[in-house]
């Protein structure tokens, strides 16, 4: 009897989910609209640009919002709300001069106080920024960071409603670039202070002034769209009616999903790749990030340049990223990721390029190793590899490991794959003997990466020392910050130092490989800073 | 029965209190800032977030100010979703997991007391061998692997259930299915050998010679006492089902609450990983406290004031 009544009770319970269900299904999309549906692996977690500081945040604010500039196809500058921009001769002074026709979505007017009240907010210790560092160089910024300053101290000021004067302590050469990272663009006053802590946290608590305006988005949820913006400046050049984003962690769930037409594009796996690589729609997108090692140069061991070179020449970089990686990662030729920047025509990459400092050469790896030995007066060698647990870092050491220890007589390899905050906290404290890092670019220039290696920067784990090398990095940001030729040379030479006295070997530059349906046309992927830019992006036949 | 259940409650509360206290200062062994951008972030930028957040306190004082924040109701603001209320994040969240675990938790167990059932019935026959062959595989073969063929042959291939996402009932069923599968191996491999030791029983002799059905013997006397070892099983698994299975809600992209609270720990987001830790403990407890309140009222032998009163 009682059971009878559970499984009544459950069927009562199955049949009201089914018709909560059918009243949730939505009607098809008209096939005139412009539609794209795009997937992410991971949620979005916020749309406060002040405290953003992933790829999924950062993307959907390059696309729901505009600042002073927008960045297109390999990252080059396209207007955003500047119309005009002067630099005083001394690089110190930007005035930017901004159009009048932009709106945010509440109707209220983009204008520089907009401007001001942003980059203030984000400065304001009480704010939780993560990314303030990147504003070091504007008048006073790193001061108020710190909270040594007020914020209004800060070098930006509105000077009257469409024109905008920021302040620089020194010279930034990038300093156009920095301008499409999303952390510097506006924000709507009344729309922060109306929502408070609530601000950023669900699409109706935010504000937008770009090409889409985000629906859907609850703060949790998986899944989310964006709708053309009617008051955005630039609407003509607008051609998606709406993207909707489905977030499905599970790459195989993804490619099922694209497979039967509810997905246009999506990320693969390694071994997604290696089957699907050469099939209409593969696509390989290069981030601007590095893997490498840094030897810990407080051991004496480390300190010998001919250990540190015979160690990077036993890994053979183009076999450890077809077989063990797959996923369309290339072999790093330099620190500096290739296509992040260019100058007449040559990349930054190629320019710097040390063929011997990251090629494969066993015979004079076991010379160079044997001679090191000789030189701090042993006959073998233990030392530590420090490296993430994820499947991917634990092939890695795997293939390090046996690449070391079977070419380079004596040597031993002790693998320690530990989690993220575990590594990056080893890394800090100096308990390594070697560890395998990585740096993503939050803009393309190189500058990026190679002001890491300077010999007191606090990124610079392994203690690698060169005056030459500071010299150039510094050369670059004061005597030549103003000379493009100059500067490029400066931090070519920097780099191929840092590549031919190994102060760290450079493993592999990252991709993913995705599937991208043909008939999706004009995606803008830069590898640095936000990644996609879909103001220009279109659907067009099958 | 009130003396019993006061005492009872008192005692979940201290569990609780042990669980948090535990949790909270394990959880600041562990290395590492919940700033996600810590990487980029310099030293004194990471110090001056430490006070911003009170993370410079002492550990103790930290403790007793989430203690504070846990009687006024406020689990604090989760890291890894920035601004977003723990209590809102594990709110909008638990839902498809509690109504997924509980699913899958009534279709193992009823399609578990079916299968186990039949095999005590025919126990040593061709079928009680099949239906014990099935559920070891049930319960060896991972939930994952099931999702993924599930997912691949029904929904991609014969295109008859959705692929993944989260919108109606339709979109349950393949999860359910795999979730499901082990409670119901479990459940079927418990009930038949309940049910066998029930059936030589002498009780049963005796509706037997009574001249009562086989269905009447099966369902009125031997299925309600194969049923009791049954519950202390049922209990546990519901809130472990219902606490979100990572890789199923990855698999079918359920917005559950699984995988944040693994991923919470990876990140030292500290307030989600108490506020999921406690609402997880506090579910056993519950459900710890009812199995035994249950078993009372299924049971008479088993009295819950004890012998003492």
């Amino acid at each position: 009897m009682k059971l009878a009544k559970v499984a009544a009770a459950g069927s009562v319970a199955a049949l009201c989910a089914l018709m909560l269900g059918a009243c949730g299904s939505k009607a098809s999309d008209s096939a005139s609209k412009q539609v794209l549906n795009w997937n992410e692996s991971a949620e979005l977690p916020t749309m406060d640009l002040s405290k953003a500081t992933d790829v999924v945040s950062f993307d959907t604010l390059n696309n729901t919002m505009e600042g002073l500039y927008r960045l297109g196809k390999d990252s080059k500058i396209e207007p955003g709300i500047a119309t005009k921009t002067k630099v005083s001769s001394d690089g110190l002074t930007y005035t930017f001069t901004l159009r009048k026709d932009d709106k945010w979505s509440n109707g209220d007017k983009v204008t520089a106080k907009d401007f001001v009240y942003s980059w203030r907010r984000t400065l304001d210790p009480k704010t939780n920024s993560q990314y303030a560092y990147l504003f070091e160089g504007i008048k006073n910024a790193t001061d108020v960071m710190n909270g040594k300053k007020s914020t209004k101290e800060v070098g930006v000021k509105a000077d009257g409603d469409y024109k905008l004067v920021v302040t620089l302590d020194k010279q930034i050469p990038y300093f156009k670039l920095l301008m499409g990272f999303p952390v510097f663009f506006p924000q709507n006053q009344k729309t922060v202070e109306k929502y408070g802590s609530k601000y950023g946290t669900a699409s109706k608590y935010m504000c937008y002034d770009g090409p889409f305006n985000l629906t859907k988005w609850t703060g949790t949820n998986l899944s989310w769209s964006l709708k053309k913006s009617d008051n955005y400046w630039d609407k003509k050049s607008v051609k998606l009616d709406a993207i909707n984003f489905k977030v499905n962690k599970s790459n195989s769930t993804a490619y099922n999903l694209y497979q039967s037409g509810k997905l246009d594009a999506t990320s693969l796996s390694a071994e997604q790749a290696k089957q699907l690589k050469g099939q209409s729609g593969y696509t390989v997108r290069q981030a601007a990030s590095a893997f490498y090692f840094q030897y810990n140069q407080t051991k004496p061991e480390f300190q010998n340049k001919k250990i540190r070179q015979a160690i990077s020449m036993v890994i053979d970089r183009k076999e450890f990223v077809n077989k063990v990686l797959g996923n369309g990662s290339i072999p790093a030729k330099g620190l500096v990721s290739s296509g992040l920047a260019t100058r007449n025509g040559k990349d930054f990459a190629d320019a710097s390029y040390v063929k011997d400092g990251v090629t494969v050469n066993i015979a004079k790896a076991k010379k160079l190793w044997a001679e090191g030995l000789k030189e701090i007066g042993k006959d073998s060698l233990t030392f530590g590899l420090l490296s993430d647990d994820t499947d991917i870092a634990k092939k890695t050491t795997e293939f390090i490991q046996s690449a070391i220890e079977s070419n380079l007589k004596g040597a031993k390899v002790e693998c320690a794959n530990v989690p993220f905050k575990t590594r990056l906290n080893r890394t800090n404290q100096g308990q390594f003997g070697i560890v395998i890092s990585a740096w993503g670019a939050d803009f393309a220039d190189p500058i990026s990466f190679l002001d890491m290696f300077t010999s007191n920067n606090s990124y610079n784990a392994g203690k690698w020392k060169n005056a030459q090398y500071d010299n150039l990095i510094e050369a670059s940001k004061s005597t030549d910050a103003g000379n493009a030729a100059k500067r490029w040379d400066d931090l070519v030479n920097a780099e191929k130092i840092l590549i031919q006295e190994q102060g760290i070997s450079p493993l592999y530059q990252q991709a993913t490989a995705w599937m991208v349906k043909p008939k999706v046309k004009g995606v803008i992927y830069n590898s640095a800073g936000a990644n996609y830019n879909f103001k220009n992006t279109y659907v067009s036949g099958n | 029965m009130k003396k019993y259940l006061a005492k009872r409650v008192f005692y979940m509360a201290l569990t609780l209190f042990l669980v948090a206290t535990i949790t909270f200062f394990l959880m600041k062994l562990m290395p590492g800032t919940p700033y996600s951008n810590q990487e980029k972030m310099t030293p004194e930028q990471i110090q001056i977030m430490n006070q911003q957040y009170g993370l410079d306190k002492p550990v103790w004082m930290q403790y007793l100010m989430y203690l504070g924040g846990m009687l006024h109701g406020d689990m604090g603001t989760s890291f890894q979703f920035s601004n977003q209320p723990v209590s809102y994040l594990i709110a909008t969240r638990i839902g498809a997991s509690a109504q997924l675990g509980i699913q899958a938790m009534i279709f193992g167990v009823f399609f578990g007391i079916i299968l186990g059932s039949i095999a005590a019935i025919n126990r040593n026959t061709w079928v009680d061998t099949l239906v014990t062959v099935l559920s070891i595989i049930g319960k060896s073969v991972p939930n994952f692997v099931l999702a993924v063929l599930l997912q691949y042959y029904i929904a991609l291939k014969l295109g008859i259930l959705p692929i993944a996402d989260w919108g109606g009932f339709s979109y349950t069923i393949l999860p359910t299915i795999a979730l499901g599968v082990g409670p119901l191996a479990e459940t079927a491999r418990f009930i038949r050998t309940g049910m066998v030791d029930v059936l030589n029983s002498d009780y049963i002799e005796l509706a037997r010679a009574k001249g009562l059905s086989k269905f009447q013997i099966v369902y009125h006397h031997a299925l309600r006492n194969s049923l009791i070892p049954l519950i202390t099983l049922i209990g546990p698994y519901t809130v472990s089902l219902m606490t979100g299975s990572m890789v199923i809600e990855n698999i079918f992209s359920i917005p559950g609450i699984g995988e944040q609270f693994v991923k919470s720990i990876t990140t030292n987001d500290y307030p989600t990983i108490m506020g999921v830790t406690m609402l997880f403990s506090a579910g056993l407890v519950a459900v710890i406290l009812l199995t035994d309140i249950i078993y009372g009222i299924i049971d008479p032998r088993i009295r819950l004031a004890g012998n003492e009163d």
